[in-house]
């Protein structure tokens, strides 16, 4: 046998390892799987910061416990290589792994549930056609009773079916906004408060909530409205990740990053449809210098250590810090976010583009508890146009260790 | 300018009590948006301390200022206000080396040294910020030395962030170890 023949069995070998589901699926489909999948967000869980995409592997701080993302990359001994068709719609919709093992609902298949079978099986042919990795995810490790599986089921009973029910007489936009923002965006999962047993709360449906320590803030109409937002700077905010209302940070960053910057123009207009509605409420416009004085000490912490990025004026720095006119985190109805952002800091951000952000340090080590209270109390008055106020132990309470 | 016009214009201004190279400043009202960058240039005429970004990126424009507990730490100019630094204590680039009573150079510090011994500097744009961070470094290790093994790890650390365009950071970084292992007390042999 010569040299040759044996190239040509091996690539016929090597071919034959392919999945004959995604040999079999056209580029179209890949594409729309592929698209979906980035919609799906899929990346947020499964793949670890730095790692192999789709691999697994990222903790997922629960009240509960850690949970770890899986391998969903084809491979046949950690990944999903051994999945049917069937049986990876069973998964994705039900959360149900094909021998019979029940997934904790970290993984969003309430959400999922509604997901059409072609389009669980574009997704599936896409993630079958990437290159398996054999890699094994870390075990997810939650207290019991969480740790007993079975009693999933009864989870389930309860609280498995409880989707937002489709409003028939809606326009097919508003139902596409739907399918992108409650199926597959799933942003219920961190915008929609949840009960005792984890669920989210469907009474409370996109009202808001707090995850690992910064708000998601609620994505009612009228709230989006009071903090300055319309459907056009949404779908800006989505595209580009940053907007006249700021930039995106914590774990919004990372849905961007893998998930929002993908999405077609017309999907960001049905979602933005979807959440303000045909005739959304006029973006709330703050006046300048609202109620804060002009010689506050929250002023004077203002310009000794946020100014000389962010402008005297709030007016911020093009690619280096965002305006604090405007911004929708100081005008959130609790404090937590600034708070936050304040004490810890944000990375140097990248996004659409050439566009990047500045790395904010952040101040624990600068400003007390009380000067950051009277900081945040400032910016809040004077841009968010918000009376209420905050003070050290507050500050204490929202930045202590037992909040992380 | 004129009384008048001064007036005109009226920039808000609060008193700046400040000590620089272990002088204390007159103390004068100094308009409440500025940056102590332009503070040390305009009012100071101290103008080693270098503008650059702008932005705080670059840290030419470092200073060092010392606690009351006798620690120090490096902080930006170009993005801090002016009034930030009011009731504190703190050195630049001009207040390293020993001068005699006409204000000459007559010793550099330590650090400065090195940076001349090891041709570290080429434009010296950045110079004043690798200085001050240098000097903060070593006079942390004298307060708590490390071990030896750790010494290398602990110079990137510290310089990292300071960037240099001419790319002299290699003779930058042995100008500081040099300058580390020469000042008795900054290391140890074993941790």
């Amino acid at each position: 046998m010569n040299c040759r023949s044996i190239l040509v069995i091996a690539l016929a070998l090597g071919m034959n390892t392919t999945n004959a589901w995604s040999a079999a699926a056209d580029n179209s489909t890949l594409e729309q799987g592929r698209y979906l999948v980035r919609a799906a967000d899929c990346a947020a869980c499964h793949t670890q910061e730095g790692g192999t995409p789709y691999a697994g592997g990222r903790p997922m701080e629960t009240p509960f416990g850690t949970v770890y993302g899986t391998n969903i990359t084809p491979d046949k001994e950690y990944g999903i290589g051994a999945y049917s068709a069937d049986e990876f719609y069973h998964v994705l919709t039900e959360g149900e792994l094909p021998d019979g093992t029940q997934l904790y609902p970290a993984m969003p298949y309430t959400a999922y549930h509604s997901i059409p079978r072609q389009d669980s099986d574009a997704m599936y042919a896409y993630l079958m056609s990437l290159k398996p990795v054999n890699i094994e995810a870390p075990e997810t490790d939650l207290s019991w009773p969480f740790s007993m599986r079975w009693t999933l089921n009864f989870w389930n009973l309860m609280f498995a079916d409880e989707n937002p029910s489709n409003a028939k007489d809606e326009s097919d936009e508003w139902q596409r906004g739907r399918y992108m923002v409650d199926v597959l965006g799933h942003c219920g999962e961190c915008h929609t408060p949840r009960n005792a047993l984890g669920a989210v709360d469907t009474d409370q449906h996109l009202q808001g909530s707090v995850i690992a320590g910064y708000e998601a803030p609620s994505l009612t109409p009228d709230k989006l409205a009071a903090r300055g937002w319309t459907p056009a700077a949404l779908q800006t905010f989505l595209r580009e990740g940053i907007s006249e209302q700021g930039s995106m940070y914590n774990e919004m960053y990372l849905v961007f990053h893998h998930s929002t910057r993908y999405l077609r123009d017309e999907d960001l207009k049905a979602m933005s449809l979807y959440l303000m509605g045909e005739d959304p409420p006029d973006a709330r416009v703050v006046d300048a210098g609202h109620s804060a004085s002009v010689d506050s000490p929250g002023r004077r912490h203002y310009l000794n250590v946020c100014a000389g990025c962010h402008g005297a004026q709030g007016q911020g720095v093009p690619h280096v810090a965002v305006a604090m006119k405007g911004n929708t985190t100081l005008r959130l109805d609790r404090a937590r976010n600034l708070v936050k952002v304040i004490h810890d800091g944000i990375d140097a951000q990248k996004f659409s583009g050439f566009e990047r952000m500045q790395a904010m340090p952040g101040f624990a080590d600068k400003l007390s508890s009380a000067e950051i209270a009277e900081l945040v109390n400032y910016l809040r008055q004077s841009w968010g146009g918000l009376d209420e106020t905050i003070d050290a132990a507050a500050v204490d309470e929202l930045t202590s260790n037992s909040e992380e | 300018m004129t009384t008048e016009q001064s007036k005109a214009v009226a920039i808000p201004t609060r008193p700046l009590n400040v000590t620089i190279n272990g002088e204390a400043q007159p103390v004068e009202d100094i308009p409440e948006e500025l940056m102590m960058l332009d503070y040390l240039h305009e009012y100071r005429n101290l103008t080693g301390t270098r503008f650059g970004c702008g932005r705080g990126m670059c840290r030419a424009c470092t200073v060092i200022v010392d606690e009351p507990d006798g620690s120090s730490e490096e902080v930006r100019t170009c993005i801090t206000g002016a009034h930030y630094f009011d009731g504190k204590k703190i050195r630049t680039v001009e207040g390293h080396a020993q001068r005699d009573d006409e204000g000459h150079v007559e010793t550099l510090s330590t650090v400065q040294q090195h940076f001349l011994e090891h041709f570290s500097f080429q434009c010296s744009y950045c110079a004043p910020g690798f200085v001050n961070a240098a000097t903060v470094l070593v006079e942390r290790l004298q307060r708590q030395p490390i071990a030896r093994s750790q010494l290398e790890g602990t110079i990137s650390e510290a310089l990292e962030s300071h960037i240099c365009r001419c790319t002299g950071y290699v003779r930058y970084f042995e100008a500081v170890r040099d300058a580390v292992l020469k000042t008795p007390g900054t290391t140890k042999e074993a941790s």
